[in-house]
């Protein structure tokens, strides 16, 4: 139950980890060509992105797994 | 305040400040480097730019200017007449705002340390951020489901549209996780009936007390900085350097400020004419620096597009696709100017090659763009600009135009015939010119149409009985009528129209006209709106208007006629123009026995009859004909009569019933033609 708990809590946190790191990056990349750079680099470019995307994201999984705390369960504190 | 709630609005800024310092100083320098950032960005991005364009004063009646904009935008004045995008957005609009305001009384508690705030502000600032949140989540669904489910035909989805709908929901989304940390951190709820101030971080934050206390404090610092503000500062970092949609957050208040607050239906003027060595436009900065910021300005939302005759009718022009085919080069400009800033004023494009005569003389100037869109920006201004450069830089025109400007020059109408014709309708109704009798209480205008159409003719007949009937003491100016040069104006021959007006402004000054009464909704826009650009300012007034007073104030009385059903088709020049639908309206319904009915496209949405901006004169090649789609829209009613106010409706209308075949069974009529009849003795004449 706790481990599910935890991985459900860690998916979630990547789901919202992945959508920033797709924003972050597809912002950066459209900005880029809306400043000018030549429309040439455009391939460069997006494989670039997705190769630090694609550490960012190895990183963000393993940090999670590693240190996102464990849940106390059953949680009988007040509310 | 008890020692949970100190601990609850406390213990946040404690961690904050012993484990994360050095990132909060980091974000608090960031801020305002980020916020300075943006007004440099701003001024070399865009102010440079617009400044290329020609000067265009936009500044007087600052007042009014800021009132428009606050109604505008708070109550999205201009977005109503589609419900749908019109709710989405405004729970949008309002949703940020009101988060915005939530955060302001949280940071103004920082900034003057007070730590322990009064706990009743911070619950209404809690309140109201939490309702912003939930306003902005569902016009954001109500968007998503627009954009991506039901895809109307007149949106665009690029993946910048998606990027702020991944980007905006991961940040609301986020910003009540951590509020929930917040409310977690505290464990027991700092208020007994926090659930009402807080109804959705307070249910989020009982999801979090399955972790430890302080491993909730640091999770709570982690997304606050991390999954929240850092975010919304990029956030704001790509809205400053990108071209993204979002850039309409701060360049719409800009183009509703420095909107035109002149005359609806003016053309504006060529300044210096005949020094000028430039007429019109064909480059981008031909046009006014507001022409350019309207460029930038435009979201894309394709209103314009929806209620444009000549796109509905399969023209090859779109009013959405003008200004952002303009935009697009105005961006190819500006990014070659980055590299190299010497390329901004060289290296010419030509506009009218980009969008093709075809869409250039394709417009009717029927206003709808303008009025349709929620920002105020209009496609036909910068259309008479590249038509002004055609005709009058190029001589590049339709070949049928030529015998048009031809006759307004030699005969003072567009047809070619003969001045002393021109009243010889007027010959045995008594009328006198105002060269026999100058003493009149008004003038009348009747215009071309009235003076050499036999079917306009009888509505100029009608219309001098009825003020026969109605006692009034008015005057025509005979053979010394001239064509107003609406045609003229409008094909872009300014050169013809300026030359045309000045005539006629010393014609009318001569006889010392105080005011002026025109049946064609084409004459009294350019009597009353443009004249005044050449120092020809008269009181004009159109037939609709005089004969509403007229029936007011008891000098008409209108008898019972035939039931019939009428369908009010509203002349563009007369409707958008100057705001004149109720007038011949309440004309209509003030006849005994006729009963109106109003079509689909009324009013403000009314539909063009296809012969403004000089329309009437040009062959219509492409695309279905305007009129009989017009026609097709009032048959749908299957009325006895089609009333109007335009002598180029009536007979743009007249062909359109002909070639649907209907031209027995449904006829056309103007106002004062209907009311003359009523005012009959015999009701059977009706």
């Amino acid at each position: 139950m706790e481990s599910l708990t935890r991985a459900m809590a860690i998916g979630f946190e990547l789901t919202l980890l992945m959508a920033f790191l797709y924003s972050f990056l597809l912002g950066f990349k459209l900005t880029l060509f809306d400043l000018g750079l030549n429309p040439k680099y455009k391939r460069f470019v997006r494989v670039s992105l997705m190769i630090i995307g694609g550490m960012i994201l190895s990183f963000l999984i393993a940090h999670l797994l590693t240190f996102y705390p464990r849940p106390l369960l059953p949680s009988p504190r007040g509310g | 305040m008890d020692s949970l709630t100190f601990e609850f609005w406390n213990i946040q800024n404690l961690y904050l400040k012993e484990i994360f310092f050095p990132i909060l100083i980091g974000l608090l320098l960031l801020l305002p480097a980020l916020i300075v950032f943006f007004f440099f960005s701003f001024w070399k991005l865009h102010v440079t730019v617009w400044k290329l364009g020609k000067p265009q004063e936009r500044t007087a009646q600052m007042g009014i200017r800021f009132k428009t904009l606050l109604i505008t935008t708070l109550a999205h004045l201009r977005f109503w007449n589609e419900k749908y995008p019109a709710t989405m957005h405004f729970l949008i609009f309002w949703g940020i705002l009101l988060i915005f305001l939530g955060k302001i009384v949280r940071l103004f508690s920082f900034l003057v340390e007070l730590t322990i705030p009064p706990p009743s502000l911070f619950l209404y600032a809690s309140f109201i951020s939490e309702m912003g949140g939930l306003w902005l989540f569902t016009g954001g669904v109500l968007a998503v489901i627009r954009r991506y489910l039901l895809k109307p035909k007149r949106l665009e989805t690029h993946i910048d549209r998606t990027l702020i709908f991944v980007w905006g929901f991961g940040i609301l989304i986020s910003g009540y996780l951590i509020k929930g940390y917040r409310i977690a951190v505290a464990g027991s709820p700092p208020l007994p009936n926090w659930f009402s101030w807080a109804p959705v971080s307070y249910p989020l934050s009982r999801l979090f007390l399955i972790f430890p206390n302080d491993l909730l404090n640091e999770l709570f610092i982690w997304h606050r900085i991390f999954i929240h503000a850092l975010p919304v500062l990029v956030l704001f970092l790509y809205l400053t350097l990108s071209d993204s949609p979002l850039k309409h957050l701060f360049l719409t208040p800009l183009n509703i400020i420095f909107r035109p607050l002149e005359p609806k239906g003016a053309l504006p003027l060529i300044p210096d004419f005949e020094e000028a060595e430039l007429y019109g436009a064909n480059d981008l900065f031909h046009f006014t620096w507001k022409q350019l910021l309207d460029l930038e300005a435009c979201t894309n939302c394709g209103r314009c597009q929806d209620h444009c005759p000549a796109y509905l009718s399969e023209k090859p022009l779109s009013p959405r696709k003008v200004i952002q085919d303009l935009h697009a080069l105005l961006q190819q400009k500006r990014r070659a100017w980055l590299w190299n800033p010497s390329s901004l004023t060289k290296e010419e494009v030509s506009l009218i090659e980009s969008l093709s005569e075809e869409v250039i003389w394709a417009c009717t100037f029927c206003l709808n763009c303008y009025e349709q869109c929620p920002v105020f920006i209009s496609a036909y201004d910068k259309i008479i600009e590249m038509r002004r450069y055609l005709v009058l830089m190029e001589s590049r025109y339709p070949r049928e135009i030529r015998e048009v400007f031809r006759n307004l020059e030699r005969m003072g109408n567009p047809w070619g015939a003969e001045r002393h014709l021109r009243a010889d309708w007027a010959a045995e109704l008594g009328v006198k010119t105002l060269y026999e009798d100058p003493d009149v209480e008004l003038l009348y205008f009747p215009g071309c149409f009235k003076g050499y159409d036999d079917r306009s003719k009888k509505v100029a007949i009608s219309m001098v009985r009825i003020l026969q009937r109605a006692g009034v003491k008015f005057g025509i100016l005979g053979r010394e009528e001239g064509c107003c040069g609406d045609p003229a104006r409008r094909i872009g021959n300014e050169y013809l129209y300026k030359k045309i007006a000045e005539k006629n402004i010393e014609i009318l000054n001569q006889y010392h006209v105080k005011k002026i009464l025109t049946t064609c909704p084409h004459c009294f826009n350019t009597l009353k709106t443009e004249y005044p650009q050449f120092g020809g300012i008269f009181e004009v007034i159109h037939q609709t208007e005089y004969l509403d007073q007229l029936i007011r104030e008891k000098r008409l009385s209108p008898k019972r006629v035939n039931p019939i059903k009428v369908t009010y088709h509203d002349s563009c020049y007369l409707s958008r123009s100057h705001g004149i639908y109720k007038e011949p309206r309440k004309i209509l319904t003030a006849l005994p026995g006729l009963k109106l009915e109003e079509m689909e496209r009324a009013r403000l949405r009314s539909f063009c009859c296809g012969g403004g901006g000089g329309r009437m004169w040009m062959e219509e090649h492409l695309g279905k004909r305007i009129n009989e789609m017009r026609v097709d829209q009032a048959l749908a009613l299957d009325p006895h009569v089609i009333a109007t106010a335009c002598p180029y409706c009536l007979t743009m209308l007249e062909d359109g019933l002909k070639a649907k075949g209907k031209e027995v069974s449904v006829k056309v009529y103007d106002i004062a033609e209907l009311l003359e009849k009523a005012l009959e003795e015999d009701p059977k004449n009706s």
